[in-house]
């Protein structure tokens, strides 16, 4: 889709009298000071504007061009859309930034007379939505996306120039030095020689637009039956929690299946890791199931049988499970008393419903569950994720017996400010102001030091760059009321005077 | 066979949903059903629901809160309300309503279930976040709490009155702020209380910065169906050794009871060991140390008879 993004400005921010007068109109975007052009609409590109002039220059050759702001966000946003929109051709749809969409249709065309016919059918629905398409079909996704791009049609691969490779300036300059136009030209050459003078990369480039080689497309989703998976905020390095979360997404792929009246038949698990890297397992039953625990005997025998011991490394961010094959099984019989055979699970369920139930209503993030941070820092105790999400697992500070609460049960994030009266150079507060209210402090206990995060800081090892120390006190008024109060700032080596903030209230 | 058994499967499955989809909007056909003690049962127990009760752990309490025939304590299934003295108590009327809800959690007996605490999103500006650290020293586990926050009065009590409907839940807390939050009045609290005595699961409405009640106060206060009504300020604790501040104490005081016995009132200590209320013998508790002279804030003075200067400095 060469205009989209002027397409897009066409659809929603212009006026329809401009539009009929048919002025040439252009995406701006200031870079290093100077408005360039990012996109052209057909007009302008008729008129010889190109993205990457600026913006002064096109309009001494086109007066009466009109200028919008590039948006890449919204774009992108849109060709998500458009690729969602896709999904009724193939399950295999991948949006490739700026403005492309790369279909796999291999044995989706029986819908349609033929693939040509498909990419029509596409082509169709595209213009009606207000968007011009150019395609392409070939065999890998590289070769249809440099066909498409230059305006040529499937088997013309040879007649591309050189520019399709997509490799650097430098490079595509050089090749033309060296005679070579077309990407047939570099094709007639040996191999051998192009790749010790360019790089693997262009033999691999190569190799994929002359269909030699293929590349997968990461496609917005994989159809399976049934699908559970599972996104970690906080990636899961054990395998064991791994392990357990497969067994409750199997759990919940099986009440999906339920409803259905079908059992799983092929369980595939995708473990991705944060780092990129991801293990695929796959689990085949004897006959269909839906039987948690024979799932989990499964998963421990196919992890026990693997060549390489699964690796959590960095972490796994999602884990995600399909049933690629399931058959019928018929439901499970009720028994005859009803609710009286209700036991945990079912309990669970309740509550999950009543989670699902408000966090649908008022947003999923307003249903909270809190996670132990590990942290030092008063405010990062904070943290809490939609109950939704699966929580990684954690672990509490265990609280000294017979220790008074040490840490308040309201915090105030940020700290709010207070006027203290304390000893100088490092004396706990007498009275404190909070509130326009005066505290008078007859119990403290402190000081607790927290020292900032020098880590994080530049320089922070060296003295009075690593940030504000803080000294906590817990103290009580003659009211009964306990407060948690830190200096920010050490006396005279960090601070001239230190302020006072309360930090947190104790029951 | 196989068709008498499937309808039989459809009465007894569609039995439950159909009650909790109507319960709260048929008050009178909700409270035949709890006076007929149709309640789903908690747990193993096979008593009913308005029959458990929950204790605070102190003797005398309990025993005074104890009527004929029944066991010490407030009854689980049951709507209470936790007012905050004034509005420097939040954190100690918090405390209180969660430590009720933990110690209600203890009495029922699968006492894994979480409990959900609704309330508006800006009262953590005003009161503070609850802190997750602090509920560990409390004693209890931040991992059994579901948050809610909703954007208005209105919207938390919907979505506490859908969580009293919940078996599975230990306890909802519903935190309401003002003299007169929008929404609240004696149907909501009829509602709530109906609710809880059908699940079984106790409700508590922590009522921050409400008015004090009083005869004397423009405003009426609300009527409400609670069971009971406790007013909770924060007590001064007795000092640990090097006069640090101890355990966190409360001043409670039974504003309002179903039984009819108003007016009692208690100074309780947590133990969080061993997560019951210690009374606190009820001593005349005077400033335990006379104020300093008024030094006034933002200026450095001397104070004359330390064997050193000492210089008081504003922060």
């Amino acid at each position: 889709m060469p205009f989209l993004s002027s397409e897009r400005i066409a659809k929603h921010g212009i006026e329809p009298a401009d539009l009929a007068a048919g002025r040439p109109y252009a995406l701006t975007d200031k870079i290093k000071g100077a408005v360039v052009l990012q996109a052209v609409d057909r007009i302008a590109a008729a008129l010889d504007l190109a993205p990457g002039m600026k913006l002064a220059d096109a309009r001494a050759r086109v007066p009466d061009l009109r200028a919008f702001d590039h948006d890449p966000l919204a774009d992108a946003a849109l060709l998500d859309r458009l690729a969602h929109a896709c999904l009724r051709y193939t399950p295999m749809v991948s949006a490739t930034p700026p403005d492309a969409l790369v279909l796999d249709i291999s044995g989706c065309a029986h819908f349609f007379a033929d693939e040509t016919a498909l990419a029509h059918d596409a082509e169709d629905r595209l213009d009606k939505a207000g968007y011009n398409t150019v395609w392409a079909l070939a065999r890998t996704p590289d070769a249809a996306l440099a066909l498409a791009r230059h305006g040529l049609r499937e088997g013309a691969e040879a007649q591309l120039p050189v520019a399709a490779l997509a490799m650097d300036d430098k490079t595509h300059r050089a090749l033309e030095r060296a005679g070579l136009y077309h990407i047939g030209d570099l094709a007639a050459r040996p191999r051998a020689t192009l790749v010790t003078r360019f790089g693997s990369e262009l033999g691999l480039r190569l190799d994929r637009i002359m269909g030699i080689e293929d590349r997968p497309i990461n496609p917005l989703m994989v159809e399976g039956n049934v699908h559970a998976e599972r996104r970690f905020a906080e990636p899961l390095t054990h395998l064991d929690f791994a392990l357990v979360c497969l067994a409750e997404l199997f759990q919940e792929a099986a009440s999906a299946l339920e409803k259905r009246g079908r059992g799983a038949r092929m369980i595939r698990m995708m473990l991705f890791r944060c780092d990129g890297a991801q293990s695929i397992l796959h689990i085949e039953t004897g006959a269909p199931t839906r039987d948690t625990a024979l799932f989990k005997r499964l998963l421990h025998e196919r992890i026990g049988a693997l060549d390489d011991p699964l690796n959590p490394g960095f972490g796994y961010d999602l884990i995600r499970l399909t049933i690629i094959a399931d058959e019928p099984l018929k439901a499970e019989q009720y028994r005859l008393e009803g609710n009286e055979g209700r036991n945990r699970n079912d309990q669970a369920d309740d509550e999950q419903a009543l989670v699902s139930q408000l966090s649908a209503r008022l947003g999923r993030d307003a249903i909270k569950h809190f996670i132990a941070a590990d942290s030092h820092i008063p405010e990062q105790g904070l943290l809490a994720l939609p109950a939704l999400d699966i929580r990684a697992p954690h672990v509490w500070d265990v609280p000294h017996h017979g220790e008074p609460p040490l840490r308040p049960l309201h915090l105030f994030d940020p700290p709010q400010r207070i006027q203290v009266v304390a000893e100088v150079p490092d004396g706990p507060p007498h009275r404190f102001t909070w509130r326009r209210k005066i505290h008078q402090i007859c119990l403290y206990e402190g000081p607790e030091r927290i020292a900032s995060q020098w880590w994080r800081k530049k320089d922070g090892q060296q003295a009075g760059k690593g940030g504000l120390t803080r000294d906590y006190y817990r103290i009580e008024d003659v009211r009964g009321r306990r407060y948690w109060v830190f200096r920010h700032g050490l006396y005279g080596s960090e601070k001239a005077n230190p302020d006072w903030y309360i930090h947190g209230l104790f029951a | 066979m196989n068709i008498v058994d499937s309808d039989l499967l459809r009465t007894a499955r569609s039995r439950r949903p159909f009650a909790s989809r109507n319960a709260g909007k048929c008050d009178v056909a909700h409270a035949t059903a709890a006076l007929c003690g149709e309640g789903p049962l908690r747990g193993a127990a096979q008593t009913l629901p308005h029959q458990t009760r929950f204790t605070f752990g102190a003797k005398r309490l309990d025993d005074a809160l104890c009527r004929e025939g029944q066991a010490a304590g407030l009854p689980l299934a049951a709507l209470h309300e936790i007012h905050a003295a004034e509005s420097d108590d939040s954190s100690s009327a918090a405390a209180f309503a969660l430590l009720m809800a933990e110690r209600a959690r203890m009495a029922v007996v699968s006492s894994h279930l979480p409990l959900l605490w609704a309330r508006e999103s800006r009262t953590g500006r005003q009161q503070g976040l609850l802190y997750p650290p602090g509920l560990v020293e409390l004693g209890i586990d931040p991992d059994g709490l579901i948050m809610v926050e909703a954007d208005d009065p209105l919207s938390v009590l919907r979505a506490g009155a859908d969580a009293a409907h919940c078996v599975s839940l230990a306890a909802v807390i519903i935190e309401l702020a003002g003299s007169r939050p929008k929404g609240w009045d004696l149907t909501a609290s009829r509602r709530l209380s109906l609710s809880a005595q059908k699940s079984g699961v106790p409700v508590l409405c922590l009522r921050q910065n409400a008015a004090p009640i009083s005869p004397m106060s423009p405003m009426p206060p609300i009527p409400s169906a609670a069971y009971s009504r406790w007013t909770v300020a924060s007590a001064p604790s007795t000092p640990l050794e090097a006069n640090a501040p101890g355990h966190p104490a409360f001043d409670i005081n039974l504003q309002r009871h179903r039984g009819g016995l108003d007016g009692l009132s208690a100074r309780l200590e947590w133990n969080r060991d061993q997560k019951y209320f210690a009374e606190q013998p009820a001593t005349k508790q005077e400033p335990r140390r006379k104020e300093p002279p008024d030094i006034g804030a933002g200026h450095a003075v001397s104070v004359i008879g330390t064997d050193r200067e000492t210089r008081y400095r504003t922060g």
